[in-house]
């Protein structure tokens, strides 16, 4: 069909702040600005999971949100690509090891790329989309399931159920 | 029988030259802003990728309710083109906002259900204007069909001006543009009532949308009468016009919205009713 190369050319983006310190997301804003206007690669922050095809992260995947994260990426239909935005989102940055913080989003949902810096400047950032738009346009459209605290698919009617796809913690912990 | 076919061949192509509008303005707004902008074939960037993404529906109903929504509304450009009553016309685009509503309603997200509140609030807002200026074009022309507007020499913005003008403040709420884009409210509460389609689905409310765009600026068209240019010129400045308000405004509360459109808009356009029966 040849529709791969359009997915290079309309990326609309979703943005979810796991806990961040609000310097990436400034960062990521400044982007949309029109000093850098990443508009001019079809790009629109929809800020819906159901008609985007890159999550953004920033921050480190703090403990209350870490349900949200994986509720929002299942969520979205595939192909997708995930970009964590910034050292926190990476590998857990300064906030490694902490009692309220995972050490990065990879522990969560697995990530295509990854964009260093804190916080990460918005060229980067751009660096970054454009090297996941290329996975984007290579990526087939089988379910990608989260790492960690992922549920189940089911089909119901000969259709494909993901209404179960993210788990919750608490059925987690009750299979272990 | 020329004007027929070209009617037929305007109402076949409406969804493209939709976005093709869609996309020039894209290229306008960002242009205003000292921006590059998008491509000005984005809008079928999108319509292409769309079709790429792997089906996923909420439940079947929700999806047939947003297809029917974008029938609802071709239709009503339909019969506004081919010289139909304003009247249908009007309720056709009323039955497609309410169809939408419903498709809102029709799922568990309270999002969606925030969505179709703000739509159907939307609706309230404009449509008592839209029925107004149809009662004005009866008034001018004595007929209800478009087709009677369409054959008058003289432009009904002669004689309804102020309708006009009622009209331009509803064409921001009609089009989801600022300072009335209380339906969609883009990032402050996350989409419209369609925010559960994803996918193919949400292709037809997004192209549902351009035929929105060729739905307001014909209406702005019908106010030149028979003179085909000089409604595409009128179209043209309104089209720069609301995009310049667009950006030039912040979004207003919705009750700031429901006080203009049926406070100014809606008595602006029953005055000039008025003052064509003295």
């Amino acid at each position: 069909m040849g529709l791969n190369k359009f997915r290079a050319k309309s990326p609309w983006i979703l943005h979810y702040n796991a806990g961040s310190c609000n310097g990436c997301d400034i960062e990521i804003l400044a982007c949309l600005s029109p000093k850098y206007d990443v508009e001019r690669f079809g790009m629109i922050n929809t800020g819906n999971p159901k008609q985007s095809d890159i999550l953004l992260i920033t921050g480190p995947v703090t403990e209350r949100c870490r349900e949200r994260l994986v509720d929002l990426y299942s969520q979205m239909p595939e192909p997708k690509v995930v970009v964590a935005c910034g050292s926190c989102a990476s590998t857990g940055g300064v906030f490694r090891d902490m009692y309220g913080t995972e050490c990065g989003v990879d522990n969560y949902i697995p990530v295509d790329v990854s964009v260093p810096g804190c916080a990460c400047r918005p060229e980067q950032i751009m660096q970054g989309v454009v090297a996941a738009l290329g996975i984007l346009a290579q990526k087939n459209k089988d379910i990608e399931k989260p790492v960690r605290l992922a549920g189940k698919v089911t089909e119901q009617d000969g259709q494909t159920n993901r209404r179960e796809l993210a788990g919750t913690l608490e059925a987690t912990n009750a299979k272990n | 029988m020329n004007n027929l076919i070209a009617a037929i061949v305007f109402i076949a192509l409406a969804p493209v030259l939709g976005g093709l509008v869609y996309g020039v303005e894209r290229k306008v707004r960002a242009r205003m802003q000292n921006r590059m902008g998008p491509s000005i074939l984005q809008p079928f960037f999108d319509f292409m990728k769309l079709l790429d993404k792997r089906p996923m529906m909420v439940h079947s109903t929700h999806a047939f309710l947003g297809i029917m929504h974008f029938v609802a509304i071709w239709f009503a450009l339909a019969v506004l083109v081919l010289g139909g009553d304003m009247l249908v016309v009007i309720f056709l685009h009323l039955l497609a906002t309410a169809l939408l509503v419903v498709a809102g309603y029709s799922v568990r997200s309270v999002f969606s259900h925030l969505g179709s509140t703000r739509q159907a609030l939307s609706a309230l807002a404009y449509e008592p204007v839209l029925l107004a200026i149809a009662i004005g074009f009866f008034m001018v022309t004595g007929s209800f069909n478009t087709s009677a507007v369409m054959n008058s020499a003289q432009p009904l913005i002669v004689k309804l001006p102020l309708a006009f003008v009622a009209l331009l403040m509803i064409l921001p709420i009609k089009l989801k543009k600022s300072p009335f884009d209380v339906a969609d409210a883009h990032q402050e509460v996350v989409g419209g009532a369609e925010i559960e389609f994803s996918g193919v689905f949400f292709e037809a409310l997004y192209t549902a949308r351009w035929v929105e765009y060729m739905f307001g600026y014909s209406l702005v068209a019908l106010f030149a009468g028979a003179n085909i240019w000089l409604g595409i010129g009128m179209a043209t400045v309104v089209f720069f016009v609301v995009n310049a308000v667009d950006n030039s405004t912040a979004r207003l509360n919705y009750k700031d919205m429901l006080k203009i459109s049926l406070g100014i808009a809606l008595p602006l356009a029953l005055l000039n009713l008025v003052f064509l029966v003295l």
